[in-house]
């Protein structure tokens, strides 16, 4: 039996009726067609579904969408405001942390979650933080060095 | 003007770049199309088996569930990448009579959505004979060892001999002689993106497939003749590809399926192959077991190599036959060795079928050859740079018979290593440097897949407000090539990246490339595009010439938007200006520049080759046998440098992909079944597990490629395996033979050492 | 893929209680989800009804007491990981989740999820142990108390009964001079445990006497156990390098593990063998300091 869902995704309120199955990413993806946040495995271990609910990290592909009832979703077509990129985006342009991009949209957003909680972190804070998401292509330190200057203030506003 | 470039060299955002940061980047995993349906493929539980019958009727049933086919649904066709030979055109994909793999498809289900087509899999009845099964390739080669495919003795699918001078006179001639054996595993590819299709049959006869794909134009090819379709009635479309790395330039079953099924219905049909498909039932890194004998003089100049390597080729060929003969080509790589002998061989099991991966058979030849080499060099009492200083290949050198190599920086490379080396001074007790080092190629010049198109081709329209647009058939996988082949095309015509559009990937409006594969894009259809943005150029430059006025003694060109006379460059028009003028006077006809590569009488493998050294550091823990990787520091050559964000990049994804190799990946298999077939279970590297990398570039320059350019990206796989088996060797003292390099395998073999008192070999 | 479910979220513990009596066998308690949705996926386990308890706040906290410490059943891994006051009193506890999972299933995931999902090589059980961690479990009947090291049953199996629900762990004040440690070894560093070893030695007022030891492994059987025998070899007994290094012979006999993928019984022993006497160490560092 479908249940109410209400959820406000990217400053954007939403009113919805979901079978209790539904996980939170399928919410996004099929009923939102936010299609940013991919899913990359059935198993919680690849961290391509990660979305910020309640100003925290979660793996989207684990959580479902009736236990989410109420609360806020980031997802990353929530990071930028209009054209003006976020410095994570802008920063991840500048060194090149991504080239198949499938990785990208949960790997900035555990990253903003990582800086939104702790905007100094140190290199092994860094790499911690995104532990939970698997690049297959830049080998990470591409995306290390991206987060590195942005917690060094390279992409304070004005800048 | 200062430097040299405008364009390439310069550290640029990457073309695809903000799509990608902004989550807009569409993949074929995102795509819905209306009244489209979700498919499922049932898979066989056996490894080896005759299909006896299948009902499908239960499922047909199932509401929601809109069609069900199986072999007989097909035009029993088989199919392979190696066109030319019929023989090795093995896979029908959808399998009719045999099943040969756990995974091997028998069916497909079409429905309203994911679920039910899941469902409706349960509800189809498969009535199987289980046929005897083969897992290992040293059994399958016996006499008695059931046949995998009628018609092939010993299950030997393929061989390849490669040989020049007399190994065996020469090794009579040799001081000191080693044979050694290595066992190299499989890997998966693990692209994040896994394969899926979403396939159109409309009522005109024509059939759209948006796929995530290395080569839009093989998937184009292969699929005409699966399904008897005109190549023209069959439009391939690449969207975002997330990840390719080998795995996606073969016909998969998520493609085939998908098209019968949508020409069966008419209707769009998806399939997305979970993460466990991905790891069962798509093609792997060839596993191999490695025999190599190598003779040297006391001074360490090698005198001859032999090398007989039996590889697990599963139970198709897919691309393993290209894999047998590379892994042997290169495991003559990158030394000069006056005699060689390498004889592979092929041979099926029941187990998935083994193909391409990033490196192509060399990160195996590699691993084998220098964890070799090295011993060698330890029992003559010579440094492990000095030998291959000894022994590298260097620039204009000629493999007897086998390929001509223009420019080689192998050398500058073992300096910049030894250097590192040596700066790095005494290390701490259970902490070793290991070195390897490779030569790769930039692409492969066999057409084996018959095709009677140029290997790689552009087409450049001018438009009449300067901007370009760039058509092209390579696919853009993560590796940059839209990048660097509009950076390449925008330094021809003299203008900047951003007045580039680039089309890539789809056969309805691209010409005909490969495809992304054997690091063949920035040489090949670098040089296409190159070739076409020149094409087009003249043509501007010809009207230019006339509109300037210039005396017939003065060179023109164009930078940065501007047309100048080169030694006034002062003396200019806006590129803007002329574009528009030029098209004006031709009826506002856009300027077309055409472009075509296929390499002719450059030997006969590859036109040019790209070296590298690489230095693994690990740190042991000889009580457990686990080791960090610390540091990989490589200096390579990749002639000239194109897109420095991009090689970077590539550097350091091919050493989580080529270090996982060496470290922790791995397929292990119980009767032909995976048994870790998750994320969770199989190993790799993660951002806490990445060393430090370090690259120290070489500066070379490469006659055949665009602007001096080579191949980066598949080379740099070659080595890790080879460096991080050295290192664990130069900590602890142990050598480990048989990949990936485990904890366990460490700390066994230290314990042997232990009994035997004395250093293990 | 995921069967159909009634969806119930009781807002109150008495609320979950009825339901959960109410529902038996045919519910199952979700919490962060983070370890029973994977089961879910995968058609291991399919409930006609699931009890969502996320919502009851009343389970999530962590308070300090007289005794000790309380940790509300719901409390996420995360918060435990960066609580002031763990960090500081059982620094071994933060110091294990720091290294659980990732960090999205920290934030959503829970304690007391994770030990009634009962997998043998989970960090909390071992470092638990260890610490002389107790658990209250309240049904409708009422509550009862019982030892971490005595709720497991088997692979994946805790000692809950029908309509029983976890709702707080307590933790009791370490004596003085008393230093715990965990390690869990693996090849990559956020896999489950290959083997956990979780030491914690009391120091007694004489010179390097342990006065009192537990000694918790992780994956090394169908349970996370104590290595009782190891145990004795250090109890009442100078801490030298060769008690430490019995200690660590006797607790890989004691030890029961398997070979699978990820490592061979024989390999596992090994580790048990290398790892008890290191962490001994550690302990004994940290009981000084």
């Amino acid at each position: 039996m479908k249940k109410e869902l209400k959820l406000t995704v990217n400053g954007q309120p939403y009113e919805l009726y979901v079978k209790p199955k539904t996980l939170l990413v399928q919410v996004l993806r099929d009923h939102l067609a936010l299609t940013g946040t991919k899913r990359g495995c059935n198993e919680s271990s690849c961290g391509a579904c990660t979305v910020i609910l309640n100003g925290m990290a979660v793996k989207s592909c684990s959580i479902l969408a009736l236990q989410a009832d109420g609360g806020k979703v980031q997802t990353v077509e929530g990071l930028a405001s209009g054209t003006k990129l976020h410095p994570i985006q802008r920063a991840f342009l500048d060194h090149g942390a991504f080239q198949c991009g499938f990785c990208t949209s949960g790997m900035l957003m555990v990253s903003t979650a990582l800086l939104n909680e702790n905007p100094k972190p140190t290199k092994e804070q860094i790499k911690e933080g995104i532990d939970g998401n698997i690049c297959r292509c830049t080998g990470y330190n591409s995306i290390i060095r991206a987060l590195t200057a942005v917690a060094k203030g390279e992409y304070k506003e004005g800048k | 003007m200062s430097s040299k470039y405008s364009v390439i060299g310069q550290r640029v955002h990457r073309v695809d770049g903000p799509e990608k940061v902004t989550g807009n980047a569409k993949y074929t995993f995102d795509l819905v199309l209306p009244s489209m349906l979700y498919g499922k493929i049932l898979r066989s539980p056996y490894p080896h088996a005759k299909i006896l019958s299948i009902d499908t009727s239960k499922a047909e049933k199932l509401i929601g569930v809109k069609g069900v086919v199986t072999g007989k649904d097909t035009l029993g066709k088989k199919q392979g990448i190696w066109r030319r030979f019929p023989e090795l055109c093995d896979e029908e994909i959808l399998c009719r009579e045999k099943v040969r793999y756990i995974g091997d498809p028998v069916a497909a289900v079409a429905a309203i959505d994911e679920d039910t087509a899941e469902e409706a899999l349960d509800l189809i009845e498969v009535e199987y004979e289980p046929l005897p099964a083969v897992y290992d390739p040293m059994e399958a080669i016996k006499e008695d060892a059931p046949q995998i495919h009628d018609g092939v003795e010993l299950n030997i699918n393929v061989t390849r001999h490669i040989e020049w001078g007399d190994v065996d006179e020469a090794f009579k001639k040799c001081d000191y002689i080693r044979e050694d054996q290595y066992r190299c595993s499989s890997q998966a590819h693990m692209c994040m993106e896994t394969h899926d299709a979403v396939a159109s049959f409309d009522y005109s006869g024509k059939l759209t497939v948006w796929t995530s794909t290395q080569s839009a134009y093989y998937i184009q090819a292969l699929l005409a003749g699966m399904l008897d379709l005109r190549e023209g009635d069959v439009r391939v479309i690449k969207p975002h590809t997330g990840g390719g790395f080998g795995s996606k330039f073969e016909l998969d079953s998520s493609q085939f399926c998908a098209c019968i099924l949508s020409m069966k219905l008419c209707k769009p049909v998806k399939i997305v192959l979970t993460r466990e498909e991905e790891f069962t039932a798509t093609k792997r890194r060839t596993p191999m077991y490695y025999y190599l004998k190598l003779g040297a003089k006391k001074d360490g100049i090698l005198l001859a190599k032999e090398a007989r390597v039996i590889t697990d080729g599963g139970a198709y060929t897919g691309m393993g036959a290209t894999a047998l003969y590379l892994t042997g080509f290169f495991s003559s790589f990158p030394y000069k060795y006056p005699n060689y002998r390498y004889d592979g061989y092929r041979v099926y099991t029941n187990t998935g079928p083994t193909s391409a991966m990033r490196g192509f058979g060399a990160p195996q030849a590699v691993f084998a050859g220098e964890s070799q080499l090295d011993m060698l060099a330890e029992h003559l009492g010579i440094d492990p740079v000095e030998i291959r200083r000894k022994n590298g290949m260097t620039p204009n050198y000629e493999v007897p018979g086998q390929a001509y190599i223009q420019s080689c920086g192998l050398h500058q490379c073992l300096d910049e290593i030894d250097k590192h080396i040596k700066k790095r001074g005494k290390l701490p007790p259970n902490r070793g440097i290991g070195i390897a080092a490779y030569g790769f190629m930039s692409g492969g010049i066999f057409n084996w897949f018959d095709t009677p198109y140029a290997f790689s081709s552009a087409l450049i329209r001018i438009n009449i407000d300067g901007k370009v647009d760039l058509f092209t058939g390579a696919c853009e996988i993560g590796q940059g090539s839209d990048t660097t082949l509009s950076m390449i095309c925008a330094e021809e015509l003299g203008i900047r990246l951003e007045d580039i559009r680039i089309h890539a990937g789809d056969t309805g409006i691209c010409p005909p490339d490969l495809g992304s594969w054997g690091s063949r894009e920035t040489l090949m259809n670098g040089n296409a595009v190159k070739m076409a943005a020149a094409d087009a150029k003249s043509q501007l430059m010809e009207f230019a010439a006339a509109k300037m006025g210039v005396n017939i003694t003065y060179d023109l060109d164009i930078k940065d938007r501007w047309i100048h006379i080169v030694n006034r460059p002062e003396r200019g028009v806006s590129y803007f200006d002329i574009v528009k003028q030029a098209i004006r006077g031709r009826d506002g006809e856009a300027i077309i520049g055409r472009g075509h590569y296929t390499p002719h009488r450059k030997g006969m493998i590859s036109p040019a080759y790209s070296f590298g050294l690489q230095a693994a550091e690990v740190d042991v823990d000889p009580e457990t046998g686990r080791y960090k990787l610390i540091n990989v520091t490589t200096a390579h050559e990749s002639g000239t440098v194109i897109n420095p964000v991009g090689i970077e990049g590539q550097l350091e994804g091919a050493i989580m992909m080529a270090g996982g190799y060496g470290f922790c990946e791995d397929q292990p298999m119980d009767d032909g079944k995976i048994l870790n077939p998750s994320i969770a279970d199989y190993k790799l590297i993660r951002s806490v597990d990445m060393p430090e990398t370090e690259i120290l570039e070489i500066d070379t320059y490469e006659p055949e490629g665009p602007f001096g350019a080579k191949e980066a990206g598949e080379g740099l796989t070659n080595p890790t395996a080879g460096a991080i088996a050295n290192a664990v060797y130069n900590a602890v003292g142990v050598r480990i033979t048989d990949l990936p390099i485990t904890p366990e395998k460490v700390l066994r073999a230290l314990k042997e050492k232990e009994k035997k008192g004395k250093k293990s070999k | 893929m995921i069967k159909d479910f009634e969806y119930l979220a009781p807002k109150t513990l008495k609320e979950a209680l009825t339901l959960l009596d109410k529902y038996g066998d045919d519910c199952k308690i979700i919490g962060g989800g983070q370890s029973l949705l994977i089961l879910m996926r995968q058609g291991l386990i399919a409930p006609k009804y699931l009890i969502s308890i996320k919502g009851l706040s009343e389970l999530s906290y962590i308070k300090e007491t007289k005794e000790g410490l309380n940790i509300g059943a719901l409390t996420t891994h995360r918060a435990i990981e960066k609580s002031p006051v763990i960090q500081k009193k059982f620094s071994v506890l933060a110091e294990m989740e720091q290294r659980l999972a990732s960090i999205q299933t920290r934030n959503w995931g829970t304690i007391g999820g994770n030990l009634c999902h009962g997998e043998p090589a989970g960090d909390p059980a071992p470092v638990l142990i260890a610490l002389k961690a107790t658990l209250t479990i309240a049904s409708l009947k009422g509550e009862r108390s019982t030892a971490v090291e005595d709720f497991f049953v088997d692979y994946f199996e805790v000692a809950l009964e029908h309509g029983e629900l976890l709702t707080e762990i307590q933790l009791p004040a370490a004596p003085p001079r008393t230093g715990t440690a965990y390690t869990k070894f693996n090849v990559i560093q956020s896999d489950l445990a290959t083997v956990g070893v979780a030491v914690s030695i009391t120091l007694g007022s004489g010179d390097g006497i342990c006065q009192d030891i537990r000694i918790a492994l992780g994956a090394t059987a169908p349970i996370a156990m104590r290595a009782k025998k190891a145990e004795e070899v250090l109890r009442g007994k100078k801490v030298t390098d060769n008690l430490l290094k019995e200690a660590g012979e006797v607790a890989s006999t004691e030890a029961q593990p398997i070979s699978d993928i990820a490592a061979s019984e024989e390999y596992r022993r090994e580790l048990v063998r290398v790892l008890v006497p290191r962490m001994a160490k550690e302990a004994l560092t940290r009981a000084k300091a």
